[in-house]
This record gives C-alpha cells, sequence and structure tokens, in this order.
C-alpha cells in the first residue's frame, strides 16, 4: 500500500498497431526507476499513457490508490504527476524565471477576477511564487540566468531549467525522458546528482528514460526493460546486468 | 427542379473544387494555408478582364496568359516573400498571405473603381434541352473545363514522377531533401501551381458572375468550407466536399430560404468543425491535450 | 538586457505620465486633430486586444473585427432601444465583445486549434458582419443606425474634447487591466500555449480553457471600444466593421510588435496618423496598408517595439511582477 504510482495491465493501440501491451509497474516514495529498451520498445508511449497525451485502451494508472488513467494531460499533471519532454519542453520567448513561473501555475492563489484587478491577494500570492521560483534557481547556481530568455540557454541549461519547472511545484512524481541526452559528461554528472537529491532529499519517484547504459546502472534504484510494448525484465541494475531476455532484447532478433 | 438545382449545384461545385484543390495543394506542400487565396483567384479573374476588354485580347489566349501570369506570381510570391520569413514565428505566413491579397484587392480597386463589372459573354454554347432540364452554356463550358483539369491535374499526379515528388514532400519535408528534391523551389512551383489553378476557377467564374475586388473574401470561405468538409489536406476530400457545398447551397436556397446560398459555407465550416472536426473523409483537425 | 529596480520604478511612471499629460492635449488641439487623437485612442485598444490574441496567444483573430462591431452596435442599441445612458453601455458592450469571443473560440474546447480555430474564426466574424447587414430592423442594415447625443452628469458629450476624456479614462483602464494579466500566471500560460502546446499542459494548465479566454479577453477590450467608436462617430456602419478594418488591425499590432503592449499604442498612433489622406482614394488604403504589413515582416518581425527596447531597457515588458 506504500506504493506511489502503480501502472497496471495498461494496454495502448494505434490503428493497427499494439504500441504498449499489458505494461505493469510500481514505484514507491524516493525510488528511481530506469526505463531501458531498444529503440521503438514503446518506453515514451508508456510515458505518453501515463501521462494522458495518449488514451490507453485498457489498464488502470493509480496515483496514491486513485485511478488517474485517462484523464486529461493537465488534469493528471495538476494531480502530481508530472513530465519532461525528450526533445525539450521549454517556452524559448519567456525567461527562465517566468518558464520556472509555469510551473508553479496551480500553486498561485488568487481569482481570475483579483488577477485583472490587480488585488493583493493575487499580488502576494505571486510575490511569494517568485521567491520560491528563485530559490529553486539558486538550487541550480542559475539565479544570475532568471531574466535570460530561455531560447538564448545552451542545451544542458535548458534541461536542468525544464527540470527544475517540472519540479517546481513540487510534484510527487516525475518522469523524465532522456533528460540527459545531448549533455556533455560534466553536465550529465550534475544531471544526475539533481536527480538524485530530489529522490533522496524530496522522496519524489521518479521514472527515467535513458539511453546511457553507465548512467542508469549507476545512478538507478531499479530498472525495467521493455521490448516490442512489454514489460520483458525487471530489477536491481545487479540483476538486469545477468538477465538473458535483456541481452536477447538488445542483441538477439533486433 | 431537382435536376435543375443538381445540375447548376454541380457546376457551382466545380468551381470551388478549383478552389479548394488550390488551396490543399499548397497546403499539403508547404502546411501554410493562404489565407489571402480568394485574393488569387480574383486576381486571376480581373486579369482575364483586363485583357479581353481593356486589351481586346481573345478570351482563350487571355485566360492562357491570365494563367500563366498568376502562376509567375505565385512563384515569386513564394520566393520573394514566403522564404525570407520562414525561420519566424508560423503565424507570419498566414499575415503575409493575408496582406498580399489585399494588395491585389487594392491594386484591383484602383483600377477597376467603384464599379460591378460583367465580363463579356466568352461563348455562345447552345443550352442542351433534356425534357424540361436546361443545361445552360454556361455549365457546358465550365464543367467541361473544370472536369479536364482535373483529369489532368489527378493524372499527373498517379502518373509522373511529380506526384512521387508531392507525396514525399508531403510525408516529410526533411525526408524529401535528403532524397534529392530541392524542397524551397518545389515549394515554389508548389505555390505557382496553386496560384494558376484558382486563377482557372477565377477566370471560369468571371463570365456567370459579376466582378469585383471584393470577390475574393467570399472565394476563401468557399474553399474552406469544401476543405473542411472533405477533410483538411485530402486532395480528393476537396473535390468532394466542394460539390457537396455546390449542391447544399442549390438545395438550401431553393427549398428552405434563399438567403441560406450566401451563409451555406459559413455553417458548414461551423457545424463540422464542431461536430466532426476531421471532416466526412479527411484527417484529424484536432490537438489531443 | 533586463531593467533594473530604478528603471522599473521609472515606467511605472512613464506609465500614469503619459495619460496625465495627455490631459492636458484637448487645450491645444483643433477640432480635426483633436478627432485623430480620440481615434488613437480608440485604436489602440483594438490593437491592445487584437494583440493580445495573435501576439500572445499566437492564434488568427479575425472575429475581431466583428466583435469590434458588435460592441459598437450592441452600444447603440442599448441606448437607442433600452433607454440606457451611453457610459453604462461601455462594459456591456464589452461583455458582449467577450460572450462573442467565446463563442469564436468555444472550437478549442473540443481541441480545435490554429488553423482550424482561424477559419472557424473568420467564418463566425463573416457570419456576424452578415447579420449586420441583414438584420435590418435592429441593425438598420447597409444604413446603419445613429446613436442619438449623449450626456454625463450633465455635461453634453458632444464635443471630441469632452469625448477624449472619457476615452482616455477607459482606455487607461483596460490597459492597466491588460498589464495585470500578462504579467500574473494566466498571461504566462497565454504565451506558453503559444510557445507550445504540449509542455504548457504537462505543468497542469488547462490549455483549451486558456485559448477561450484570451480570446474572451480580447474580446472585451475590442467590445468596450466599439461603444467609444459608436459615440466617436455617433453613426454604426456594417462598413466600419469589414475588410478594411481587419487589415488596419493586422498592421497596427505588427508595426507596434507582436505580443507588444507598448507596440499596440505605437501601432495604432502610427497608422491613424500616416494613411488620413488616402482615404478619398478608392484602393489606396487596402494597398498601403497591405504593403506596411508585408513591409515589417520582411523588415522589421518584432515591430517598433524592438526599437524602442534597443532603446533603453525600460520597455523590455516582463511577465512577473515582484
Amino acid at each position: 500500500m506504500s506504493n506511489l504510482l502503480e501502472v497496471e495491465g495498461l494496454d495502448v493501440r494505434f490503428a493497427g498497431l499494439h504500441a504498449l501491451r499489458d505494461v505493469s509497474l510500481t514505484l514507491a516514495p524516493g525510488q528511481i526507476m530506469a526505463v531501458i529498451g531498444p529503440n521503438g520498445a514503446g518506453k515514451t508511449t508508456l510515458f505518453n499513457a501515463i501521462s494522458g497525451y495518449v488514451r490507453p485502451s485498457s489498464g488502470q494508472v493509480r496515483l496514491r490508490g486513485h485511478d488517474v488513467a485517462r484523464l486529461s494531460p493537465h488534469a493528471i499533471a495538476e494531480h502530481g504527476i508530472r513530465r519532461t519532454f525528450q526533445n525539450g519542453g521549454l517556452f524559448p520567448a519567456l525567461t527562465v524565471l517566468e518558464n520556472v513561473l509555469t510551473g508553479l501555475h496551480a500553486q498561485t492563489e488568487g481569482s481570475l477576477v483579483d488577477v485583472i484587478l490587480g488585488r493583493s491577494r493575487a499580488l502576494a500570492s505571486e510575490r511569494a511564487m517568485i521567491a520560491k521560483a528563485r530559490d529553486l534557481l539558486s538550487l541550480m547556481q542559475m539565479e544570475h540566468m532568471a531574466d535570460t530568455r530561455a531560447g538564448d540557454l545552451s542545451g544542458g541549461q535548458q534541461r536542468i531549467v525544464e527540470i527544475v519547472r517540472t519540479v517546481a511545484s513540487d510534484p510527487p512524481v516525475l518522469l523524465l525522458d532522456e533528460p540527459a541526452v545531448g549533455l556533455s559528461p560534466l553536465a550529465r554528472d550534475q544531471m544526475m546528482d539533481i536527480i538524485n537529491r530530489m529522490a533522496g532529499e524530496k522522496g519524489v519517484g521518479i521514472l527515467l528514460i535513458e539511453h546511457a547504459v553507465e548512467l542508469v546502472m549507476a545512478g538507478a534504484d531499479r530498472i525495467m526493460v521493455m521490448a516490442a510494448g512489454q514489460h520483458i525484465a525487471e530489477g536491481t541494475p545487479a540483476e538486469i546486468r545477468e538477465d538473458r531476455a535483456v541481452l536477447e532484447a538488445y542483441l538477439g532478433h533486433a | 427542379m431537382l435536376m435543375q438545382l443538381t445540375i447548376s449545384g454541380i457546376s457551382q461545385g466545380a468551381i470551388y473544387a478549383l478552389i479548394a484543390l488550390s488551396l490543399t495543394v499548397v497546403y499539403r506542400s508547404t502546411t501554410i494555408v493562404n489565407f489571402g487565396h480568394g485574393d488569387f483567384v480574383m486576381a486571376g479573374a480581373f486579369l482575364s478582364y483586363v485583357l479581353v476588354v481593356l486589351l481586346g485580347v481573345a478570351f482563350v489566349p487571355a485566360a492562357m496568359l491570365a494563367v500563366v501570369a498568376m502562376f509567375l506570381l505565385g512563384l515569386a510570391f513564394s520566393r520573394g516573400l514566403v522564404r525570407p520569413i520562414r525561420g519566424g514565428p508560423h503565424i507570419g505566413f498566414a499575415l503575409m498571405c493575408i496582406s498580399a491579397g489585399y494588395v491585389f484587392r487594392g491594386i484591383a480597386r484602383i483600377v477597376w473603381g467603384r464599379e460591378v463589372l460583367p465580363m463579356p459573354r466568352v461563348f455562345d454554347i447552345n443550352p442542351i434541352f433534356i425534357g424540361d432540364l436546361i443545361i445552360t452554356g454556361d455549365a457546358i463550358f465550365i464543367l467541361s473545363t473544370t472536369a479536364i483539369m482535373l483529369a489532368v491535374f489527378f493524372g499527373v499526379l498517379a502518373l509522373t514522377d511529380i506526384g512521387k515528388m508531392v507525396q514525399a514532400v508531403y510525408q516529410s519535408a526533411r525526408g524529401a531533401q535528403l532524397i534529392g528534391i530541392n524542397v524551397d523551389r518545389f515549394n515554389d512551383f508548389t505555390w505557382g501551381i496553386g496560384a494558376a489553378l484558382g486563377a482557372i476557377g477565377g477566370i471560369l467564374i468571371a463570365p456567370i458572375s459579376l466582378l469585383h475586388p471584393d470577390l475574393g473574401a467570399s472565394f476563401l470561405i468557399k474553399g474552406f468550407a469544401a476543405m473542411t468538409l472533405g477533410g483538411f489536406g485530402s486532395l480528393y476530400g476537396a473535390v468532394l466536399g466542394a460539390l457537396i457545398l455546390g449542391l447544399s447551397e442549390q438545395y438550401a436556397g431553393a427549398y428552405i430560404d434563399s438567403a441560406l446560398i450566401d451563409i451555406t459555407a459559413y455553417l458548414v465550416i461551423v457545424l463540422v468543425l464542431f461536430l466532426r472536426p476531421h471532416g466526412l473523409f479527411g484527417r484529424k483537425a484536432i490537438v489531443k491535450v | 538586457m533586463m531593467p533594473t529596480q530604478t528603471q522599473l520604478l521609472l515606467r511605472t511612471l512613464l506609465f500614469w505620465a503619459v495619460p496625465l499629460l495627455l490631459l492636458a492635449l484637448p487645450l491645444v488641439t483643433n477640432a480635426y486633430v483633436q478627432f485623430i487623437a480620440n481615434s488613437i485612442v480608440i485604436f489602440a485598444l483594438v490593437a491592445l486586444g487584437f494583440n493580445f490574441v495573435i501576439g500572445n496567444l499566437g492564434q488568427l483573430a479575425f472575429a475581431n473585427t466583428a466583435l469590434f462591431g458588435l460592441g459598437a452596435y450592441g452600444s447603440a442599441i442599448l441606448v437607442n432601444s433600452f433607454g440606457l445612458p451611453w457610459i453604462v453601455s461601455i462594459p456591456l458592450a464589452g461583455v458582449a465583445g467577450a460572450a462573442g469571443g467565446f463563442l469564436a473560440s468555444a472550437a478549442a474546447l473540443r481541441g480545435i486549434r490554429l488553423y482550424y480555430l482561424a477559419i472557424i474564426t473568420l467564418a463566425f466574424g463573416e457570419l456576424m458582419r452578415w447579420l449586420y447587414v441583414h438584420g435590418k430592423s435592429v441593425t438598420g442594415g447597409t444604413d446603419g443606425m445613429g446613436l442619438p447625443a449623449q450626456s454625463l452628469f450633465g455635461f453634453s458629450l458632444t464635443d471630441d474634447r469632452a469625448k477624449f476624456y472619457i476615452f482616455l479614462v477607459v482606455a487607461v483602464l483596460l490597459f492597466k487591466a491588460t498589464l495585470n494579466i500578462l504579467r500574473s500566471r494566466v498571461g504566462r500560460s497565454v504565451m506558453a500555449v503559444r510557445e507550445n502546446e504540449v509542455a504548457t499542459a504537462s505543468l497542469g494548465i488547462p490549455t483549451a480553457r486558456i485559448i477561450v479566454f484570451a480570446f474572451m479577453w480580447s474580446g472585451f477590450v475590442v467590445g468596450c471600444a466599439g461603444a467609444l467608436f459608436a459615440l466617436h462617430t455617433s453613426y454604426v456602419f456594417p462598413e466600419s466593421f469589414g475588410m478594411l478594418h481587419l487589415i488596419v488591425s493586422f498592421a497596427m499590432v505588427l508595426v507596434g510588435g507582436l505580443g507588444s503592449v507598448i507596440g499596440a499604442v505605437l501601432g495604432a498612433a502610427a497608422l491613424t496618423i500616416l494613411p488620413e489622406y488616402l482615404r478619398s482614394f478608392p484602393g489606396m488604403e487596402e494597398l498601403f496598408f497591405g504593403l506596411i504589413v508585408i513591409a515589417v515582416l520582411l523588415a522589421l518581425p518584432d515591430g517598433l517595439a524592438s526599437l524602442l527596447r534597443k532603446l533603453s531597457p525600460i520597455f523590455v515588458e516582463r511577465y512577473y511582477r515582484e
């Protein structure tokens, strides 16, 4: 019952294509579970199905026992499952601070009328959120970039800001779709450090798609292996290293 | 009565088909919807009028000249005004198209003045009588020209390399680039074809209706209504949607209220996008968010 | 560069100093200049409303011209048929505009976006204009409808100078309210939808509702402007809300700068003053505004506001406030 996220029998079909078959997984608070598998294994589809961008044809996604499958993406995000995107989801024309503030949207108080009339209730909450956003940025040593346009940042900085934005609302569950892709080795280590801290200090349950095997082996608590839309193996990094099915998925019939 | 309405519905629909088809051609290869297309169509009709009435050229060469001129204009528009703003926001394309349309409209009004002009009758094709049914010479002319144009158009798409290129660019512009298609030039060419096809529609409608600079707005709406009905981006859908639109206008106008001829297209757009956003035959118009 | 604290203070001062200084304007204008000044105030509001959808939300807003008309007709009808004082009709015209904005964009709630949404707003706008022309018993058809002379607290509102003060107050309120929105979570969400709607939804932001809200706010501002316009010209014609008005509005937004609040004022000022004398030549206005938009798209895509930003960071617009 201590499971944070439970995915049970998730099935996704696109016209004629069975993209996800009966996938189940559980995630505990503070746990980092890596999802690996060859291209086309259905990893991103799994993320899309959990976060509501793709409608599962059957199965359940329970957040603290509450079924959220088939809700709209923004409703699922509001419940506390937040995600990042493989090809980056920042708003390039907005500044870094404004980007992080969009992550705090649901936390900001004040009705629409308060906002339009500029009432102090809305302004006070806005101020508190700005302070929070600045704190988060300074944790990442990025406070000096608060007013830089997100589009002007380097690729690595953009990834970090996207993660800051995604965790700003303290979501219990985080889905990270290849957060370290395209990063320098140094930035990668920094990224893994951030991910570990979120799990360790804040107890966030993290699902992580990652191709860099060393990173996964070193950073993840558990690893789930997918191939052809199916969950084929799961275990600790050490167990997965020894698993025949995994080797076959990667090396066998491609 | 019903048959008579059907004939006029189909010949109206034939013209809408050319307009919807020309919008679709450009949309498929460039993902740009030409919000100024109505004025491109008007410009084609206007050019043929200038050639026939002001310069005394015979209709057939005048029409050909106008179509070629519009082809070149479409090409020049793509090269000179669309290419340079590619890096900017997508909304820029729409605004560029709209503005070009206003430029055409302004020029037409400067030359035309405030008058509404009748195009002289072109052909004296004798009407055909089948029982009570009268098929006018204009209808015969429009239908036969459109049929030939559509046959050539779809024939070229189905049987030549151009057709394969069109398909390649529609599937993936980057992929097309990789297999050696010069996508920029291809897009210029597509704009030219779109402008020329639209011009043919305008030239066909000119002799049976009054010409004025504001003609474009209603052409545009009809084209959109046809595309929406047939499914955005579908070539056959555009033709089919246009025929359905032409027929519904005539039927609704005769059996319900004559004012409906004017607003059928608007109603079609609003209703279809609310009830069945992917049109009757097409791909989904909706984004799942 | 972002503005410093001192510069921010200076900017706030500037925001209030401009309308305060303008209070003196009627003392130095002649009748013609005053009329133009009134037009500028109204068109600044039109550009502000248009820009909210085109610039900030990034969707095409073809229906807005018709919504401007809805405000003008709404105001005239409320005054003529219901005997309301004109001043009361202003917010009601705004509400009518917002309701129109809702109808024009409601398809967004069903997942319709970009081109399809633009086409719906186009069809909706054309349908409204058709109603203005054909709804003779209510709108007076092509003859239009007049607005009787108005007064406020015993002061006559027939003189353009007197009108100017009311227009100015309404404009200041609507500009302030729009800035309040833009510098809040709501405004940031509107722009986030423009930048990347999929990512916006992943932050728990209901994007479809944000889109509809943007159209409604745009309609509200433009509707209020319509009520001002009814008094300004004291006569409401369908032609005032026709195709020409559409390109004029687009041109004002672009010349000022897509998404820029200062730009709305600049664009309205520049394009109300410049083409006054073109009006007597048929076709010239369309040609002029069409060419202006093309030129701006090619040469100055971020409009006059981008020049101001280069001049001083005071003019850099921020979407939060501390």
